[in-house]
């Protein structure tokens, strides 16, 4: 079975810099979306003797410093067991909404094929989770999203989806996009050997000329904020547990929390 | 500016109220009934867990409205991506504030893992979904005009079968005090004193991701985070919890938070207004007894 597996470039919000009250994009890192191992790992299971390729686009900027980070983090997926990568890279999907993202994904889709696309429940930078569906969407395929469990039969993908209050089984007709959790399965660490062969791999880089799509905004980034946390971090370390326990309560006391 | 309420429910119909006319969609009795008040209903008979349903109600009725709002769900989450692609309109979820300005509308989230607000101008139409307790005001009555719908469904899968989630009983996005326990609990069993305190305190038990994704100690609706439960109480006790940045994001709305770890450099205190390092072995069980006291 053929897979494509969203990947993304995300930032790597464990070290969001910021400066001057200012949230500092073009310094943060990027890493590849935790949850996206998860997906990786499960196309790996699935693939069989068919191929695997990661899909990436590129969203935050600078466009040409990003490129090379993010090359270097598709090596980190081809050495899970991905077999390519193509890599879309393009001023005009910085800042775009994610109506292009999506264009970007299923056009590349189109051309490569697949019987299944896989990708995470959602980016750990934004979490919007809107993706894997747009994607669908435009390529006019079924959808399962918030997948735990999957498995592929007659072909169909079954599923359970984790809702808030219930589990469901889902069914659908390949060719169909699956978004997964986190808690689907465990991902692999690659073995040095998985590593230094990742370095053949293809990455293969695409502008949104070469698919064929025109970037649009729709949504203007009007400023981001850094959330200030103001907390008392008032640290109580001495004395006995008793102690401590009773000035705990003082304190909570005089907040009126308890 | 004309919104479209997706999933009904008090505060999804407040937000859309202050922009202007609006109306709902219904699938099925549960959500007739919440609709209720609002100016227009759609009224679709089906199963409300039929996601395709929905899409083609929403996708008939788009062109009449400017936005559609939806709770933040899974499933809103699912179907907001869908249209929005179909609409070729932005999709922005969990929106903490919204208001309408020039044709367009001025929204805010929180991005980067709750580390910073996003502030946006989007065109319309728009999709949004709203994060709970940020929209409560009580949203006009009206005497309500049922119009009935009978879309196609779009088919996105088919429901083989819904099995209920193992339920602890509580609402901790509800819970005024949460006692909330981490990897620093080394049994299962131990847990009895994090219980305990919080039945003292008359609160509620709430957990880091490994005590419900992992261990499987506590069931789902304990756990606390960026992807588990955003809470909001009075006082968060955070017990044997390291504060990583995807607990925290869970965490941010509280009005107190407090910690007790034994790691003078846990990165919890950092974000605590009052931190306790101590053996939370040692110092829950004084706790349960001078919570106990207190009340007396
Ligand atoms: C995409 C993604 C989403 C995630 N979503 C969530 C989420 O929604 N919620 C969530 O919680 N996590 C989430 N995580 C996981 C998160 O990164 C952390 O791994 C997790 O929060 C750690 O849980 P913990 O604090 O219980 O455990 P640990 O980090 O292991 O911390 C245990 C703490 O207990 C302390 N301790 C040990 N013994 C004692 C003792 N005797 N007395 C007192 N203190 C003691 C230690 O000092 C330590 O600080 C997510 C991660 C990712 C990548």
């Amino acid at each position: 079975m053929k897979i494509a597996v969203l990947v993304k470039p995300a930032l790597d919000t464990s070290q969001l810099r910021v400066k001057e009250g200012r949230v500092v994009i073009e310094e943060t890192p990027l890493k590849i979306n935790d949850i996206d191992r998860n997906a990786i790992e499960e196309a790996i299971k699935l693939k069989g003797n068919d191929k695997a390729y990661a899909i990436s686009v590129l969203k935050w900027p600078p466009l040409q410093k990003r490129i090379q980070e993010a090359e270097n983090l598709l090596r980190e997926a081809l050495a899970m067991g991905l077999d390519e990568a193509y890599l879309v890279a393009d001023e005009g999907l910085i800042g775009s909404d994610q109506s292009a993202t999506a264009k970007a994904i299923a056009a590349v889709i189109n051309k490569v094929g697949a019987d299944l696309v896989l990708a995470a429940e959602a980016s750990i930078d934004n979490y919007t989770g809107q993706v894997p569906p747009r994607v669908a969407a435009e390529l006019g395929w079924p959808l399962i999203t918030y997948a735990r469990e999957l498995r592929v039969e007659g072909g169909k993908a079954i599923a359970k989806r984790d809702l808030e209050d219930s589990v469901e089984t889902a069914e659908a007709q390949l060719p169909a996009v699956v978004s997964v959790t986190r808690e689907i399965n465990q991902p692999r660490i690659p073995t040095l050997l998985a590593i230094r062969a990742a370095m053949k791999k293809p990455v293969n880089k695409l502008t949104l000329a070469d698919l064929g799509i025109k970037p649009d905004v729709k949504v203007e980034l009007v400023g981001y904020k850094p959330v200030v946390i103001q907390r008392k971090r008032v640290i109580i370390k001495d004395g006995t547990p008793e102690e401590k326990a009773d000035k705990l309560l003082q304190y909570l006391r005089q907040e009126g929390v308890i | 500016m004309k919104a479209l309420v997706v999933y009904p429910n008090k505060e999804a119909l407040y937000a859309a109220s202050t922009l202007g006319e609006y109306a709902a969609l219904a699938v099925g009795d549960a959500e007739l009934k919440a609709a209720e008040g609002a100016p227009v209903v759609y009224n679709v008979r089906g199963d409300p867990r039929d996601l395709g349903l929905r899409i083609s109600a929403v996708l008939q009725l788009a062109g009449q409205y400017d936005v559609i709002i939806m709770p933040s769900l899974k499933e809103t989450k699912t179907i907001g991506g869908y249209m929005s692609q179909k609409l070729n309109a932005p999709f922005i979820t969990d929106v903490v504030s919204l208001r309408a300005e020039g044709g367009k509308l001025l929204v805010e989230r929180y991005v980067f893992g709750n580390k910073a607000t996003a502030s946006l101008r989007a065109n319309v139409p728009a999709v949004l979904t709203i994060a709970p307790g940020k929209f409560l005001g009580e949203p006009p009555k009206a005497s309500t005009k049922v119009v009935e719908l009978s879309p196609q469904s779009a088919g996105l899968f088919r429901i083989a079968g819904v099995e209920p989630k193992a339920s602890g009983g509580v609402r901790i996005e509800e819970a005024e005090i949460i006692v909330s326990v981490g990897r620093g609990f080394k049994k299962k069993e131990d847990l009895a004193m994090a219980f305990d305190l919080a039945k003292a305190l008359g609160g509620q038990v709430g957990c880091s991701r490994p005590i419900a994704a992992d261990l499987k100690w506590l069931s789902e609706d304990h756990w606390v985070g960026l992807s588990g439960h955003k809470v909001r109480p009075k006082l968060y006790l955070a017990i044997g919890i390291s504060g990583q940045p995807q607990h925290i994001a869970g965490i941010l709305d509280s009005r107190i938070i407090a910690a007790i770890n034994n790691d003078p450099n846990a990165p919890i205190f950092q974000y605590a207004d009052y931190g306790v390092v101590e053996d939370l072995y040692k110092i829950v069980p004084i706790l349960i007894r001078k919570a106990a006291e207190l009340k007396k």
